[in-house]
């Protein structure tokens, strides 16, 4: 009604109406293909497009299979090596936890490569051994959990980064700029699974990347590499043939803490209701 | 508009400019082209070289044990999760890959990782093997545990194992149900005497002694030569007519004899650089030629030519075992004269 009585207006009121919705129109698609030709760039990081890799194109997915872990700690002492880590008691991307339940107990005992028991057992720092502890008690249960990032789709450690060091990548990784980070560690107490770490040496925060490096040009990460068993999976969910797919499609696999909201991509079979 | 709101807005405006313009300046041209972040960060992180380089890396150079690995049960074990990360190995190719260092963090990180970086051959293979193979709570039952201090009196794992095919062929040595009779063998070895000798020392120098030969050898002797795994023209043909049970008690007949040593007529010279070299056998063999195992043949005064044959024969292959292929490989003809020289020449018990 309104668009009708606008034609018995004088001519100069329309012209300037039609000017007015002329620019919002134009403003808008201009902003529109911006966008697009944002996305467009998205496609290819730069550096990695000489291998050919697509980062719009994988969607990297990781299992763990505890009831083939047999505790070695081979993935700790790999993880350590391929991203330098620190060779130390309390710096880890990678660990895994024991869960004992000794009979007439009604809660596990957890320990981890980091407990000092295990340390003496291995001699030093730098190398890591389960110890024998339970060798001689009564056991109901037990069983070993490898634990690492889960790269969760909706990530707080990257929500609480205040200057934009930490972010989730399209591949589904989520990766920290050590060139931004300020080393405030907001994000290491975000995470709901305890697997950020601080860098000490260079003040920046640190964590398991799934070796981004490695799986950007087609290879494993190197705690899968290593394992000895297959206790952990690695793979392309977009792939439906490739192990981590298998792996989600022919186990009933369960994530930690869901009711964080958080939707991990490290998926889990044969834990505990204890596990966390 | 009064004065004092003029230099008020003109201050504001100042500031917003400026603030502006820091933040183009200082914000990285990179940041936001995907999302909240520097976008070369990713490209950075992907830069680092991988130091862990797979089992077709290790392949290129070391055939033959990749050949024995992937054929044993250890195949889902690869190379690196026991020696170590091969970035830096072998250490010629040192030289060319040392990640250029600029000073962003990424790469210098990066850099650093190679510092730790050691390809190992394993020293204590107790301390190694155990890590996975150890009896502990928690370990799944498919998985094989040895108690350890019940395990082989603390020896090394490689004296009875191959690391890179570690079942041992000798385990199946079937081992008589009830006590051995060796009268029995006696009355079985009658046939073999011709050559061996009656009482197991063999007067020729081609033909081994057996007088107290270590017992699972022998019938695993046996029984390759009745496979077929292992040939000889006169061998073959009397391990067909043998069973199991008679190559029991065979075995457990000349393990009871007491053995007399060859000699050896070579020079000391000789003898003596046979005994330097044989410091690489004496894990298996013993340190004076008398195996400690029941799967690994003594080889204290064991027959001269013998030994140069066996030798020989593991060198063309026309014997077969995948640890004593490997260790034949670098041997010349004076080598094998030496190491047979003087193992012939040792006491035996």
């Amino acid at each position: 009604m309104k668009w009708k009585i606008s034609e018995h207006q004088p001519g100069r009121r329309r012209f300037m109406r039609l000017l007015g919705r002329a620019i919002v129109y134009a403003g808008a698609a201009l902003v529109s293909v911006g966008l697009m030709g944002r996305r467009g760039l998205a496609a290819a990081i730069p550096a990695l497009s000489t291998t050919g890799y697509d980062w719009t194109k994988h969607r990297w997915g990781f299992g763990v299979d505890a009831t083939r872990c047999i505790g070695c700690l081979r993935c700790v002492e790999a993880c350590k090596t391929e991203n330098g880590v620190a060779r130390d008691a309390h710096h880890f991307r990678t660990w895994v936890e024991r869960y004992v339940y000794l009979k007439g107990e009604k809660k596990p005992r957890v320990d981890s490569q980091q407990d000092p028991g295990n340390i003496t057992a291995s001699g030093s720092e730098k190398e890591y051994r389960f110890d024998n502890r339970y060798q001689d008690a009564k056991i109901e249960k037990a069983f070993f959990v490898p634990k690492l990032c889960n790269q969760c789709e909706h990530p707080p450690c990257v929500q609480v980064c205040p200057v934009g060091a930490t972010f989730r990548t399209p591949d589904g990784v989520v990766l920290i700029d050590h060139n931004y980070c300020i080393g405030c560690q907001y994000c290491v107490q975000a995470c709901p699974y305890g697997v950020r770490l601080f860098n000490h040496e260079h003040g920046v925060t640190d964590k398991c990347t799934w070796c981004y490096h490695r799986i950007t040009r087609g290879l494993k990460p190197a705690c899968v590499e290593v394992c000895p068993t297959n206790a952990r999976i690695f793979g392309d969910q977009n792939d439906p043939e490739s192990p981590i797919s298998k792996f989600i499609r022919e186990n009933r696999t369960r994530v930690l803490k869901p009711e964080m909201g958080t939707s991990p991509n490290v998926f889990y079979v044969g834990l505990d209701k204890e596990v966390m | 508009m009064p004065k004092h709101i003029v230099r008020l807005l003109l201050l504001i405006a100042t500031f917003g400019v400026v603030a502006i313009g820091a933040k183009f300046y200082f914000t990285d041209k990179s940041f936001g082209v995907y999302g909240h972040y520097r976008a070369d960060a990713v490209a950075e992180i992907a830069a680092a070289a991988p130091i862990y380089r797979g089992a077709a890396y290790c392949q290129a150079c070391h055939r033959e044990r990749f050949t024995q690995w992937s054929a044993g049960i250890h195949k889902v074990v690869t190379c690196e999760t026991c020696h170590g990360a091969a970035a830096k190995h072998p250490s010629a190719q040192l030289a060319a890959p040392p990640a250029p260092v600029d000073p962003r963090m990424h790469s210098r990180i990066a850099a650093e990782r190679l510092d730790h970086v050691k390809l190992m051959i394993p020293a204590d293979t107790v301390k190694l093997c155990t890590l996975c193979h150890e009896k502990m709570p928690g370990r799944p039952a498919t998985q094989k545990q040895i108690e350890v201090s019940r395990h082989a009196a603390g020896q090394q794992c490689i004296v009875c194992h191959n690391p890179h095919s570690p079942k041992l062929a000798a385990a199946g040595v079937p081992q008589a149900a009830k006590p051995v009779d060796a009268a029995a063998g006696r009355m079985k070895a009658a046939a073999c005497a011709n050559c061996h000798g009656a009482e197991g020392v063999s007067p020729n120098p081609v033909w081994p002694s057996l007088a107290g030969q270590q017992r699972g050898y022998l019938v695993s002797a046996l029984q390759a030569y009745k496979a077929g795994a292992r040939r000889d023209p006169l061998m073959t043909e009397q391990a067909k007519g043998l069973s199991e049970a008679d190559m029991i008690e065979l075995a457990a007949f000349y393990a009871s004899l007491s053995c007399q040593s060859a000699g050896s007529s070579a020079a000391a010279p000789v003898v003596s650089a046979g005994k330097a070299k044989a410091a690489t056998c004496a894990a298996c063999h013993g340190a004076e030629g008398a195996s400690g195992n029941p799967a690994w043949p003594s080889l204290a005064g064991l027959q001269e030519a013998y030994l140069v044959n066996a030798l020989k024969a593991y060198q063309t292959g026309a014997r077969q075992n995948p640890m004593m292929a490997g260790l034949v490989k670098g041997l010349s003809d004076a080598d094998i004269e030496q190491l047979a020289a003087y193992y012939a020449g040792l006491k035996c018990k």
